[in-house]
């Protein structure tokens, strides 16, 4: 009976998740669905292919890819070295630095945008990539120092002296060492800013002001459009990079994961 | 090949009242292996960290073959230290483990496969290369650690209670590969351990080091037997000490009143008849050990703990019995 009943947990679980990428599906790929009908009635590739064919739709993509990318780096970059400080030391105020670091997870995403709008108007960000950058790392960074530090928690710094007297440099150690002992909550933390970057909407169009835009404004515009089958292909198309992202991660996480597990 | 002076370290941690290393001074001669020995927390781990330039000193020097090695970069001191935990690198294989130190110094891929190949021999461990240090037991993960100290070729091996994770079987084995690898390749290594019996089968000299000072430094043999104070004395698991005045009457070191004796446990005799060189007690505890029993004899307000080599004659609990310090045994101690 306990079995059965965890069975059918996981199946309505599943169906939650599963069924809005379904009706996407149907949606992307018909032309003709009308009610009462469980399923659609005609089924084709070319609403989707106009949709590809469309160059809004690609360089969209592009520049949220590439805007989510120099995000992910940028974040990882300041995060590792507040995360070691976080994680491995103890300090007066670290709990103040807490606080602060988390503070973008709970003042509205609006707010922020509203006021760095106005600093990067005045400092010629506004409308730029990069000011797009800057903005999506505020909200990233809470989390991958997050992630990092809980793994710099876990890191034993022994390993780090052993490379040190086996003659490595501080380099060497932080790229041979260090980094490798860290790959899966590395791997963890790139995701996270990743996927809160590619999804940023609001921030990009605060900062962006409609000169960068990327796959979630276009979305947007397309979902006051009114048009289910152009909402259900970008929507398709938005969730392509995160799972392709997520795929090749999970296989990497395991791997990396396996590895340290053996050694604990 | 590197003779070892350290002139008086200090070392004080911030936020701890009291000082790690108390103007510590040691010498280690050209190949040797010097055991520090003391309970946890006294500063031998801070000592090894403040060789390897983990940490620095308050004051003081450390020289390596005279030169003064504080403003040597870490990396270049040529210290390398083994661990409790062997903290192989666990995305690398075993080669790619005792290779490293030659990798980063950038040694030739031929070179470290060489090295490589001569140090798993060394260590009883030939062919192993191309395992995951998952796969090795943790004895075998401490001689493939002790493998990558060693083929740096370093000036100085520091060992910081290496074996203590061990079992006993795998741990007795790795003491004896140990000294035999270190005298082989003549390396002086200095030996952190809170462990007498494993300080004593693997050094040339011991070092008592009590609340960051040594209080006795010495052959293993000379310390165990004849320390010179009453704390390592202790140490050295001496529990009976007597002045002068305290010594059977026929005793010749009676005279001299003023002076703290010592005698170890095994060397004090419980016999039923007494004789001149003996006190009149009673057994307050017995405990058989399989090779000998331990006895508890409360000689008048002293209590006497002596260890009896089986086969001996059994005293139970209540007993008068005799109890024999035989001079030749007794040792004077500064208190």
């Amino acid at each position: 009976m306990k079995r059965i009943a965890s069975y059918a947990l996981r199946m309505i679980l599943y169906f939650i998740l599963v069924a809005p990428l379904l009706l996407f599906i149907a949606y992307a790929f018909s032309t003709r669905w009308f009610f009462p009908q469980p399923f659609p009635i005609e089924w084709t590739l070319t609403t989707f292919q106009r949709a590809i064919d469309d160059s809004r739709t690609l360089s969209s993509m592009a520049q949220g890819i590439w805007i989510a990318v120099l995000v992910s780096l940028l974040s990882l970059i300041l995060a590792l070295p507040t995360a070691r400080v976080l994680g491995l030391r103890k300090f007066r105020g670290r709990q103040l630095a807490w606080l602060l670091l988390f503070l973008p997870t709970v003042i509205p995403p609006l707010a922020i945008g509203m006021g760095l709008n106005i600093l990067f108007l005045r400092i010629g960000l506004a409308g730029t990539i990069a000011g797009v950058v800057l903005a999506h790392i505020i909200p990233t960074l809470p989390y991958t120092i997050f992630t990092l530090s809980s793994a710099y928690a876990r890191f034993d710094e022994n390993y780090e002296f052993q490379a040190l007297a086996l003659g490595a440099s501080p380099w060497n150690i932080f790229f041979k060492v260090t980094l490798r002992m860290l790959a899966p909550s590395l791997v963890v933390a790139t995701l996270f800013a990743f996927l809160i970057s590619w999804s940023q909407y609001l921030l990009t169009l605060l900062i962006g002001g409609g000169q960068v835009i990327t796959l979630p404004i276009l979305l947007f515009s397309a979902a006051s459009g009114g048009n289910p089958a152009t909402i259900a292909n970008l929507s398709l198309l938005f969730i392509a990079p995160p799972i392709l992202v997520i795929a090749a991660t999970a296989r990497q996480l395991n791997q990396h994961g396996n590895e340290i597990r053996e050694q604990y | 090949m590197t003779t070892v002076n350290i002139n008086s370290l200090n070392k004080t941690y911030p936020n701890q009242p009291a000082p790690v290393l108390k103007d510590f001074s040691l010498s280690i001669n050209d190949g040797e292996m010097v055991a520090l020995l003391g309970p946890s927390g006294m500063g031998k781990s801070t000592l090894l960290k403040l060789i390897t330039g983990i940490e620095r000193p308050d004051s003081g020097d450390i020289q390596f073959d005279g030169s003064s090695i504080l403003n040597v970069d870490p990396n270049k001191r040529g210290a390398v230290l083994m661990f409790q935990k062997s903290y192989l690198f666990p995305f690398l294989t075993v080669e790619d483990n005792i290779g490293f130190g030659l990798k980063v110094q950038r040694a030739s891929p031929e070179t470290i496969r060489g090295e490589v190949k001569r140090m798993l021999d060394l260590i009883g461990l030939p062919g192993i290369e191309k395992r995951k240090v998952g796969q090795l037991s943790g004895g075998e993960g401490q001689r493939v650690a002790l493998a990558r100290a060693l083929v740096t070729n370093p000036k100085l091996l520091l060992l910081d209670e290496p074996l203590s994770s061990l079992d006993t079987e795998v741990r007795m084995n790795l003491q004896e590969a140990i000294r035999v690898i270190q005298r082989e390749l003549g390396v002086t290594t200095t030996f952190v351990t809170h462990d007498l019996g494993e300080a004593m089968a693997m050094s040339d000299r011991m070092a008592l080091l009590l609340n960051g000072e040594i209080v006795a430094l010495d052959k293993p043999e000379t310390l165990f037997h004849r320390p010179r104070s009453m704390a390592a004395a202790k140490f050295m698991g001496v529990s009976t000490f007597l002045n002068g005045d305290q010594l059977p009457v026929k005793c010749e070191a009676r005279s001299l009143s003023q002076k703290l004796f010592a005698i170890r446990p095994e060397h004090i005799r419980v016999q039923k008849d007494g004789c001149e060189q003996s006190l009149q007690g009673v057994v307050s505890d017995c405990v058989f050990r399989g090779e000998y029993v331990e006895y508890q004899v409360a000689v008048g307000e002293m209590s006497v703990r002596a260890r009896m080599p089986m086969p001996a004659q059994m005293f139970s609990h209540g007993e008068q019995v005799h109890v024999r310090f035989p001079a030749e045994y007794l040792f004077e101690v500064q208190n």
